[in-house]
């Protein structure tokens, strides 16, 4: 990265940064709130000599999301998985106009590909990227061309990915693979795609990228769930990009504070990161409206039965900063935005166990300054939301 | 004099790894702590005065229990998921290189090597010689437990996760298709194939002719042995991966709802059911009069009532099991960890 990249990085951080805390609804603005540290610089290199793509954020329709609907997609807390190939088939046709499913696909993914599906399994097993959802978008791929060996499951935990089944119940030939196996294993990443900051004086300032998205994969296909984030307020596509790609995130927090707003967003606007996440098909076919993103507790998980689908990850989180502030607040939850001292805890069974706490001041602005990246569109109004409601 | 068969994950229907039951008291110290360096994912075994342990990286540490020291290693080029058997003096387990590894237990030196085209997780079983075992290729394999040639293979519609359980007359193993197979041991034909609501990755126990096991699918199955008829079944919360340990009339199996349930074998009753952490994989071994099981730290439990008997802050695992002494537990941990606790 040269340095006018760096120092646009930089400044668009702090942009982004500067918009937190600007709610969704002026009408849900909590009481005064503490002034919140600024967000130290933060340097960005991806791989040189990358060309962006156009199928990259916010690729082929910026600002369209198809959300669909399907109350009998999950029953008793199973996902039905003819029902959710329905539905995808349905989303994708209306993402992209195409009146076949295949041509919808082959929109975005070639035979040629070698595709990442970069699923979301931590909070499994109450809450991560379905399996029935997973096998769907194999089965999908593979009906375009793409061989099975051409495909590879991953995120960055692999006990998190042992503890959701995935090796067991994705079908055979798919590679799924866990980044690293533990704290300081870093022979999964690439050394020369990273971001760099200091947050709190923590002794290592690098995070690196995965080698499997660094190198590896020509297309990413993003399954993020839907989930609140005790520190980024929500965890969809920008989050389940961005810190399921690079290592060593977790020191962007630091009870009470975070820093995941700017850098998640940052993130996802390295290369070839950026490029290659062409599909974003956010599983809401749970809904964690509070206790994210490890939340175990069954009472603040919605069964939603939803899906969104598109191509820009900024239009669709925001749509799910929405949706997930509605549930809060038919819940009597307070607001995502809230920054309430009061609200603070250190104790991580209560967080779990009452919506009112919260371990940090959640950072949501974290989509609104994606977009001011240029990863996709943040202003509701904006937003070309295709809402199919099947049953 | 022939060498015990190792028909099931850690050789019985108990989980004991071959130790029989043993009485298991709250550990008040520990007696030495070897650190694997990486994260452990499948149980311990213990012969005479030595813990075999394999660390996710592949290396398998032989470790003298009187010192917590290595005697030697032995090292995979790739990881290892595999819970090993032992059978005569070969220490026998899986690796994702595709492989099935024959390591002498007394000298760590490799007796053979048996090749699949996909990563084996599954441990090893034997009986009458013959080594079972399933791999992620979807196939399962019988070989020749003196010499690793094999002897038949026989294809299945999913990948195989579900480490096997062989009697004398039918094999049992579950496949990620979601049914459960039956396999004759001689030459691998499916007998009969039940189905299930979602994949099957738990290992089977079989006992007065009924074949228990979860599945993802939420809930616990009892298939009659000879026809595949479902007898019964129990729901719990979320999948069930947790092999079952059976004593009693009591099958003890853990929940992903991070439940521990005990179900009468005849009817599927629930005897009683206890919640030990978020979430529970591993399996439980049962000791004397306690079932014992690594989830977040080790948990025992009264066999006949569940109440808790006591908890360590130690050994969180996602498979491990704990092997019972008389006077010692030896805990393999995720975090790379072996304790032998007093």
């Amino acid at each position: 990265m040269d340095r006018r990249t760096f120092v646009k990085s930089t400044c668009l951080g702090t942009v982004g940064f500067c918009i937190e805390g600007a709610p969704a609804n002026p009408q849900q603005q909590p009481a005064p709130a503490p002034t919140l540290p600024q967000a130290p610089p933060i340097e960005v290199h991806g791989l040189p000599q990358r060309k962006p793509s156009p199928l990259g954020m916010p690729g082929l329709y910026p600002g369209r999301v198809v959300e669909l609907v399907d109350r009998n997609s999950i029953v008793s807390n199973r996902v039905a998985q003819p029902i959710v190939c329905s539905m995808l088939e349905q989303g994708m046709k209306e993402l992209t106009g195409e009146r076949s499913y295949s041509a919808a696909w082959s929109k975005l993914i070639q035979p040629s590909d070698i595709v990442g599906i970069k699923i979301n399994p931590s909070g499994a097993p109450a809450c991560c990227s379905s399996p029935e959802i997973v096998r769907e978008i194999i089965s999908a791929v593979q009906s375009i061309g793409v061989p099975s060996k051409n495909i590879v499951v991953f995120d960055r935990y692999s006990y998190e990915i042992d503890v959701g089944g995935y090796q067991a119940l994705l079908p055979p030939g798919v590679g799924v693979l866990g980044i690293e196996d533990g704290v300081g294993d870093i022979s999964g990443y690439n050394l020369n795609a990273y971001c760099e900051v200091n947050f709190f004086g923590e002794w290592e300032t690098r995070s690196y990228m995965a080698s499997v998205v660094a190198q590896t994969v020509t297309k990413i296909i993003n399954v993020p769930t839907m989930k609140d984030h005790s520190a980024a307020g929500v965890t969809g596509c920008l989050k389940n990009l961005g810190y399921g790609t690079f290592n060593n995130v977790a020191r962007s927090h630091r009870a009470p504070y975070s820093f995941t707003d700017p850098l998640i967003g940052l993130m996802c606007s390295a290369e070839p990161l950026r490029s290659k996440s062409v599909l974003h098909i956010m599983d809401g076919m749970r809904m964690v409206w509070h206790g994210g993103p490890l939340t175990q507790v069954q009472d603040y998980i919605y069964q939603a039965g939803t899906l969104l689908i598109g191509t820009d990850p900024v239009a669709i989180d925001t749509i799910e900063l929405e949706t997930i502030e509605k549930k809060r607040a038919e819940q009597g939850a307070p607001s995502v935005w809230q920054h309430d001292p009061k609200s603070i805890t250190a104790n991580n069974m209560e967080f779990f166990h009452n919506p009112a706490k919260n371990l940090f001041y959640r950072r949501p602005g974290h989509v609104a300054a994606a977009g001011k990246l240029g990863l996709g569109v943040a202003e509701p109004a904006k937003i070309d939301r295709r809402t199919i409601h099947r049953s | 004099m022939p060498a015990p068969d190792w028909p099931t994950l850690l050789q019985d229907n108990l989980r004991t790894g071959g130790l029989g039951i043993r009485p298991a008291h709250a550990p008040n110290r520990p007696r030495w702590q070897f650190r694997a360096g990486r994260s452990i994912r499948s149980a311990p075994l213990l012969r005479d005065e030595t813990l075999y342990v394999i660390s996710v990286n592949g290396t398998l540490h032989a470790i003298n229990v009187n010192t917590g020291r290595a005697k030697f290693t032995f090292q995979t080029p790739a990881q290892v998921h595999s819970t090993p058997s032992l059978w005569r003096n070969l220490l026998l387990f899986g690796c994702d290189d595709g492989k099935l590894y024959a390591v002498n237990s007394e000298s760590g030196a490799k007796a053979w090597e048996f090749p699949t085209a996909s990563q084996v997780w599954t441990s090893p079983v034997i009986r009458d010689e013959t080594v079972f075992f399933g791999s992620a290729d979807t196939h399962f394999y019988a070989l020749s437990g003196a010499s690793g040639d094999q002897r038949w293979t026989q294809a299945l519609p999913g990948k195989i996760y579900s480490t096997a359980f062989a009697t004398e007359k039918q094999l049992f193993v579950g496949c990620g298709d979601g049914r459960l197979y039956s396999l004759d041991p001689a030459t691998g034909k499916i007998i009969w194939s039940t189905a299930t609501g979602n994949g099957i990755d738990c290992s089977p126990a079989v006992v007065n002719d009924l074949v228990l096991f979860g599945s993802e699918d939420f809930f616990f199955y009892a298939l009659d042995a000879s026809t595949g008829v479902t007898r019964w079944k129990y729901e719990t919360g979320l999948g069930i991966v947790s092999s079952p340990a059976v004593a009693n009339h009591l099958a003890v199996f853990g929940s992903k709802d991070g439940h521990v349930y005990a179900v009468d074998t005849a009817e599927g009753q629930l005897h009683w059911k206890t919640q030990v952490a978020e979430v529970v994989t591993a399996p439980p071994v049962i000791g004397d009069g306690i079932v014992c099981i690594q989830s977040g730290g080790l948990v025992a439990l009264d066999l006949a009532s569940g109440k808790m008997v006591w908890r360590a802050g130690l050994g969180g695992s996602v498979q491990s099991v704990p092997v019972l002494t008389g006077d010692v537990i030896y805990l393999a941990s995720l975090d790379g960890e072996v304790y032998a606790l007093e």
